[in-house]
Order: C-alpha cells, then structure tokens, then sequence
C-alpha cells in the first residue's frame, strides 16, 4: 500500500506546473525523464489496483501478454515526435499524456512483466533496444527538425539518450541471456 | 481452454486499441510529425495571403501582396543572422529559381523572401543578404514586415512556428510555400528537395499557361 501512495506522490509532483514546465522544457528531459518516472508512478500504483482489482487481472492478463502489449503500444506512441509536439501544443493531449503512460503503461507493464516468460522478456527487451537504436540514429542523422518546439540541437541530445539507453539495454539483454532459467 | 479465452480477448482489444491510437494520433498513418501534420491541415485549409500585410523590400519600397496580383509566389520565411536552415533554405530556394525559365520569372511568378525579423533584417541588410544568393531584387525579393501585428497574423496564418532562442537567434520550420495568383496558398513544398518543388512549380505554369491560350 504504501507503494501506491509513493506512486501517487510522484504523480502529483510530476503534474505540478513548474515541474512539468520545466522537465518539457529540454527535450530530452520530456523523453527521457519525465515520461519514465510517469510510467514509474503507473508501476508503483499498480500495487493497489492489483489488491483491490485481484479477479480483474486473474481473468484478463492470465499469461501477461495482453498487459505487455499494452505497456509496448503505448510507449512507442509516445516516441513518436509529433504526440511529443501535441502534448506541448495541447493541455487535452498533456492530460493524455500523465494518464496514458501511468494507468496504461505503468501499471500493465507492473502486472505482466512476473508473468511473461523469458522468450517474452527477451523479445520486449530487443525490440525496445532496436526502437531506441532507430529513433536514436534517427533523431541524431536527420537534418530537420521533427519536432516544432525544440531546436536541432536538442533533437541531437535526445538522439544521444536514445543510443545511450539502446546500449545499456544490449548491455541488459546479454546479462538477460546468460541468467536464464536452466530449463529454458 | 477456458482460462485462455478472456485472456486472447483482452489480447485483441489491445492490439485494436493499439491501431486506432496509432491510427488517431498519425491522421491515419499519414502524419508522424507535427510538421507534416500542420502541412497537410495546411493544404487542406489554403488560407489566403493577408491583404494588409506591407511588406518593405531590400530597395526600400512597400507594397502589400497585391504588388504580386495574376503571378505566383514563391515565398520562404527566414532571418539573416541565422547560420544553418536559412542557409540551406535559401540557397535551394535559388537552385529552384534557377530552374525556372527566365521568361517567367518576374512574369508569371515572383520569388519572395520574407524575414520576419524586422528589427535587423532592415532594408540595408536584405540589400546586401540577397545577393549572397544572387537574388536580383526584382524577380526575387527579399523584404520584411515590419508591423508585428501584421507579422504575428501571417505567421499563424500559414502555420510558420517562430521561437526566440538565447543566442539571439529563433527556432523555426521551414518550407517552401506558393500563393497562387488570387492570393490563396496551394501548396507547401519540402524545402530539402529542390528538384522536386521546381518540378512543381514548372508543371503548374504550363498548366496556368495553357489555360490562358484557351
């Protein structure tokens, strides 16, 4: 329980003006930042869902996979530059931002992962790695702006992140791979 | 058997739920960035050049869009202090002028380069600007609009994001855009392909010529 109320804590600071301001301020603090810890607070309050919501997953995320979907499509369509720009441009799609990533991906992502076995961790983990490695390159090799409200140079930075994290989850997934279960 | 089944259900509403967001916050799979949205609302929309906007011009003189009437314009906003896109903007901007006809050019369509950075892009400035790109002055323009009332609406008018940064200097999109002779925008055109847009621009005019014989 008390998880949950950290997670909620975390939330609210996240969705306090000056704080939201200043995270979508640089780019890569937007992306890299404040929509991880968004999805972190989605993961610590899943705790609650979980104990209130027991029968709701029993039925409906038997093997995990539904969740980790879930988790997965919402999270790529947050990299996308434009839902990056809209969320600037609108306070209906910054509201669908806090939401989407907590209560769709946090909390999905919370209940599955235990779930799914280890071919299924494996395959987030590398394509997660191969989504950061694109848009990384991407966003570090394109020539134009893809986002209206950032410079160029920000772009670059957050390409930097992107391939940062790319290699640590190649990193990750190698580890991944040499502890796996003996059976499998 | 029965413990899987709500479990593939859920598995499907995701996947739907996954193509229509994908689908929502793309226009359709056809907009992945806001640039590329904004264009196609864009040609959707074909606002029409403001008729108040007055432009001054790097010879000094003011005119309004008027000036252009029964010509097209070839129009690009940028700022002359600005090291990189404005560069690269206006110098395929002449690659296009270049390929046009010299017959046309100033006769059935005009080159227009819009600063929309008044207070030092004055008419001394764009003088000497314009001719790092060989821009004659006359079949194309570089000018400014000095009012900041008039300014602020064009911007918005045709989509262009303008943003002050530090240095002095402003984060912007760019592009091609051509005003029709009734002052209507009919296409918005990627600045990094020259070819492309001049390829436009000629099969336009001999569209619009060919109608005139008529």
């Amino acid at each position: 329980m008390k998880q949950s109320l950290y997670g909620l804590a975390l939330f609210v600071l996240l969705a306090l003006p000056p704080v939201a301001g200043l995270m979508e301020s640089l780019m890569i603090a937007h992306m890299h930042m404040q929509m991880p810890l968004l999805v972190l607070s989605g993961f610590l309050m899943a705790k609650y869902g979980e104990i209130r919501f027991t029968r709701f997953w029993e039925t409906w995320n038997v093997n995990g996979i539904p969740g980790i979907l879930m988790f997965a499509i919402v999270a790529a369509y947050w990299m996308l530059p434009r839902a990056m720009d809209e969320a600037l441009a609108s306070s209906g799609m910054e509201a669908f931002k806090f939401l989407s990533l907590s209560l769709l991906c946090g909390v999905p992502l919370r209940n599955s992962w235990s779930k799914i076995d280890f071919a299924a961790k494996g395959t987030v983990l590398v394509v997660f790695a191969l989504l950061f490695a694109a848009l990384g390159l991407l966003y570090v090799i394109a020539p134009v702006q893809l986002c209206n409200n950032y410079v160029l140079l920000e772009q670059i930075a957050l390409g930097w992140g992107f391939l940062t994290t790319a290699f640590f989850m190649v990193v990750f997934i190698i580890y991944h791979w040499f502890t796996r279960p003996a059976s499998g | 058997m029965r413990t899987i089944r709500p479990n593939s259900l859920a598995t499907f509403v995701v996947v739907l739920f996954g193509i229509a967001l994908f689908y929502w916050g793309t226009d359709g799979f056809t907009a992945y960035t806001a640039e590329s949205a904004r264009v196609n609302r864009l040609l959707e929309a074909r606002p029409t050049f403001p008729a108040d906007t007055t432009f001054e011009d790097s010879k000094g003189r003011t005119y309004s869009i008027s000036e252009f009437a029964d010509k097209y314009v070839f129009m690009t906003f940028f700022y002359s202090t600005c090291s990189t896109v404005c560069v690269q903007l206006e110098g395929n901007m002449a690659r296009v002028f270049d390929t046009l006809p010299a017959e046309q050019r100033g006769r059935e369509i005009v080159f227009l380069s819009v600063s929309f950075d008044p207070q030092r892009d004055d008419p001394a400035r764009l003088e000497e600007y314009r001719t790092f790109f060989d821009s004659d002055g006359e079949t194309w323009r570089m000018a400014r609009i000095s009012d900041p009332n008039e300014l602020d609406s064009l911007l918005k008018e045709f989509g262009v994001i303008v943003i002050p940064d530090e240095s002095g200097g402003f984060a912007h999109n760019s592009a091609f855009y051509l005003v029709d002779p009734d002052g209507k925008l009919v296409d918005v055109m990627d600045y990094t392909r020259p070819e492309e847009a001049a390829d436009k621009v000629v099969r336009l005019l001999a569209e619009e010529t060919g109608r005139d014989d008529r």
